[in-house]
């Protein structure tokens, strides 16, 4: 078309990766700044206020670090499901699950010391999460129900659940009528690291993170998994057994979501409140596809999507823009990146 | 094809008055090679107008490069097309839909959502609006034309394959294709609707188009050819009239050939004890498959491509449960043996799809090798990948696997490399029985050398269970043969008996003296 044709390349391009996720960044911030003029504001100020607000101050940076921690989970989750290509889209209900897991935890036993009280809270969000996750996962080996379409519906099941609880049997009397459950205990918050205003929610993270890429490196059941990924066929010759394997992906993948769902609410809101669902696990598919599934990208994504998050925040603020706007960037960024990773196994030549 | 339909042409279906016509397309010495492997050889070929060629050959054959020259999609390297007596270039796919070339594919490419008129038209030149009235009549009268009876505004979704082959019929007619070329058309259908497609391609001959009708089903190819010609290793063997050609039998041993190509020492190796038993097994497609392999020896299982040959190492190697006490693998029954399977001294399979079923096509070669290996590569939970890049490292060079890299991936090895890997995987399990499934297909004469000596070679640890579609190598390397037809095995015997080895087109034919 237009005189330009593709061709495949006889090596993937080495370069690619990093020239496409820059190349894609600009795209989607220049149709960004389109979409703003079209608005009438200016592009320029607009662009300025976003990067003020997510790289310019302090504060904007710590903030971002803070909503990059339950991104950072979600993402490491979905990551390892989609490494074995089980498409799990359901990082937000296994969210839910995991904070009403570590709620449960935190209101029936709010006179257990932190040390006895945090590991169960961890614990169950662990196996709420995961619970959710097996789900889909047992629906997919058994009836062949396609996992993407299961984990997206049962994302609004769960926020139901959510709110059922705030609204219904866990509801703080002394609330004035808001849907939140009663504060947290002492044992039951994840406290603040010195000063700031940062939590040692974040150290579960690297921790998280550090694991992960161990356990995929390292491990028999890692390696196992990359497999898997690699097709049915290729698995069903090296006699793996795809289906606990699939189980096994899901499990951990709606455990480290329910994890980010236990730090979100014990650390930031201090009581389970249908606030907490913001649309992390949504933004964690986009972190996790950035990163090509690799826990170290994932973790630089899962920060920039964050700061992009507070950016818009600020650009709301400041130029009046619809709230809608950082869902949008978020979209073109990953359109964009899913074009543009045609390149890495195709060049567009000139027809001769 | 089982049943009592015969499949016969009847007299009123013969195409009369193109009996002195030019040919519509000519193939003139065509050769194509991929990097040493030569995939078509010196190949030409007439197709006339009204007349039916069958192409016979196994798979890796040729056929599929030799197709895809005609659709446009590879230039040859030597040799050229020539359409209505003109030398044409194909640069693209367009060229050759120009030229009246048509391809109808095992695997349809139709708009499920859309309706079989919809279809037909997509993509057409011609005006951007079309009224779906006029549009289901100009179907609908081709389809009456060409006896391919449809309804034009069914939806697709809602079609048997046979329909559905149908709509990718008229979609060529309607862009007045002339030559239609048809691969393993009748793969997809039931027997029944095999025989309409039969009607339909006689029409279209009457109507005087030119049609291929690649296929390895020898009772379609007796039934509506009119020319047949056989490719074998990427070269026409042999190119005759239907009329030529007494019987089944008869076509059957064309197919076979009898030339050698390459010859191997064979060595006497110590017989030891069973190492695979298969008894008395029907089911899974199969019927009353008797059958042993000994340590040391070579069993070749030889027939024309679909005789339930897949059906038999799909049982043997695992993939496929059998029914019960049929396969006893080293002594024990099948659900034991794998069951208690361990990565070595156990049982090796080489399959014939090396890329996908036999490697992980984006794994490197390490990883490639741990696919099978990696229980012996295991420590607690742990994976020693430092042990098994050094293995690997090792067998990459012991096999001359090129490009002697270990962090290349699957994809990247031609695929004679890539079989030299697998099978230096596999022997590297020391097993006890090897199932080869076509060990050499699509190698050149290297390679195939190499891997028929390491084979032998494996006879010391191993009995091997090989099943080729290439009676040579089944010479090469046997010390016994089977023949499959139809799910059975119709004989065995020893590779000394010459007088069986002559006749091996009969039973490779279904007939038993």
């Amino acid at each position: 078309m237009l005189g330009y044709r593709l061709q495949k390349r006889d090596e993937p391009w080495s370069w690619g990766a990093p020239i496409i996720v820059v190349g894609a960044l600009v795209l989607s911030l220049g149709i960004s700044a389109l979409l703003l003029k079209l608005q009438g504001k200016s592009a320029v100020e607009g662009l300025f206020v976003l990067w003020q607000g997510s790289f310019g101050a302090s504060w904007a940076l710590e903030d971002a670090l803070l909503k990059s921690i339950p991104i950072f989970l979600c993402a490491l989750g979905v990551a390892t499901a989609f490494r074995m290509q089980v498409w799990n889209i359901g990082a937000e209900g296994q969210f839910a699950l995991g904070a009403i897991g570590a709620t449960w935890a935190a209101l029936n036993f709010p006179d257990l010391p932190g040390y006895l009280l945090m590991p169960l809270m961890f614990f169950s969000a662990a196996v709420f999460g995961g619970f959710w996750a097996y789900i889909p996962a047992i629906l997919r080996l058994k009836l062949k129900v396609n996992e993407i379409i299961s984990t997206l519906m049962l994302n609004y099941i769960a926020i139901l659940l959510l709110e059922y609880l705030v609204f219904g049997v866990w509801k703080d009397p002394k609330s004035y009528g808001f849907p939140v459950t009663p504060e947290f205990t002492g044992g039951a918050v994840i406290g603040q690291i010195g000063d700031s205003r940062l939590h040692w929610g974040f150290v579960v993270c690297i921790g998280a993170g550090l694991g992960m890429w161990a356990f995929m490196r390292f491990t028999r059941l890692g390696f196992d998994i990359k497999v898997a990924g690699e097709g049915q066929r290729v698995a069903m010759y090296s006699r793996l057994p795809y289906g606990k394997l699939t189980i096994l992906v899901m499990a951990i993948s709606g455990a480290l979501a329910g994890w980010a769902g236990c730090i979100e609410t014990s650390a930031v809101v201090n009581r389970l409140q249908p606030s907490i669902m913001v649309g992390y696990g949504y933004t964690a598919i986009v972190v996790a596809w950035l990163a090509r599934l690799h826990p170290l990208y994932i973790a630089i994504s899962a920060y920039l999507l964050a700061a992009l998050r507070v950016g818009v925040e600020n650009m709301q603020l400041e130029l009046q823009i619809p709230a809608a706007f950082g869902s949008i960037m978020e979209g073109l960024i990953l359109m964009s990146v899913l074009a543009g990773q045609m390149l890495v196994t195709y060049k567009i030549r000139r027809k001769k | 094809m089982k049943g009592p339909q015969d499949l016969t042409r009847p007299d009123s279906q013969k195409a009369t008055g193109f009996a002195d016509a030019a040919p519509l397309i000519s193939l003139k010495g065509i050769t194509k090679r991929f990097g040493k492997v030569v995939a078509n050889k010196d190949i030409s070929l007439d197709l006339y107008p009204g007349r039916i060629k069958a192409l016979l050959g196994e798979n890796g054959a040729g056929k599929s490069t030799l197709m895809n020259m005609l659709a446009g999609r590879f230039k040859p390297d030597e040799g050229y097309i020539e359409v209505d007596g003109v030398r044409k270039e194909f640069t693209s796919s367009k060229d050759a839909i120009k030229a009246g070339i048509g391809m109808v594919y095992q695997h349809f490419m139709l708009v499920e959502t859309m309706t079989v008129a919809e279809n037909v038209l997509l993509g057409q030149e011609g005006s951007f609006f079309i009224n779906p009235r006029e549009m289901n009549d100009r179907v609908r009268k081709l389809a009456v034309d060409y006896e391919l009876e449809i309804d034009p505004t069914a939806r697709i979704s809602d079609l048997s394959m046979g329909e559905k082959q149908r709509v990718e019929i008229l979609k060529l007619l309607y862009r007045e294709s002339r030559v239609l070329i048809f691969d393993e058309p009748t793969a997809v259908l039931t027997p029944r609707e095999a025989f309409r497609l039969f009607e339909a391609l006689w029409a279209m001959t009457r109507l005087g188009k030119s049609v291929v009708f690649i296929s390895h089903k020898l009772e379609e190819v007796m039934a509506i050819a009119d020319e047949v010609a056989i490719l074998r290793r990427g070269a026409i063997d042999d190119e005759v009239m239907r009329d030529k050609i007494t019987s089944k039998a008869d076509l059957a041993c064309r197919m076979v050939g009898k030339e050698v190509l390459l010859e191997v020492t064979k060595e006497d190796v110590e017989i030891g004890e069973k190492v695979l038993e298969v008894k008395n097994m029907t089911g899974i497609g199969l019927r009353g498959i008797n059958l042993h392999v000994r340590k040391g020896e070579v069993v070749a299982i030889v027939g024309v491509a679909g005789n339930g040959q897949q059906e038999l190492v799909e049982g043997v190697s695992g993939l496929r449960k059998p029914p019960k006490d049929t396969i006893f693998i080293m002594n024990k029954p099948w659900r034991k043996f794998f069951a208690e399977m361990t990565w070595n001294n156990s049982m090796s399979y080489i399959p014939e799809d090396r890329l996908d079923l036999a490697t992980a096509r984006n794994l490197d070669l390490v990883d490639n090798l741990l696919l099978t290996t990696g229980k012996g590569f295991t420590k607690g939970p742990f994976l020693q990948r430092d042990k098994a890049a050094k293995v690997a490292q090792e067998l990459v060079e012991e096999y001359d696997v090129r490009p002697g890299r270990i962090q290349a991936l699957a994809w990247q090895l031609s695929g004679g490399n890539l079989q030299k890997m697998v099978l230096a995987r596999e022997l590297y399990r020391q097993p006890h029985l090897i199932v080869a499934e076509q060990p050499t297909q699509g190698l050149d004469i290297s390679a195939t050398e190499e891997v028929w000596n390491k084979l032998l070679e494996a006879r010391k640890m191993a009995g091997i269970l090989l099943i080729t579609g290439d009676l040579g190598e089944a010479v090469q390397l046997a010390d016994r043969v089977a023949v499959m037809y139809c799910g059975q095995i119709m004989d065995e015997f020893p590779v000394t008996d010459t007088a069986k080895l002559d006749n091996i087109g009969l039973l490779m034919a279904g007939v038993r003296e």
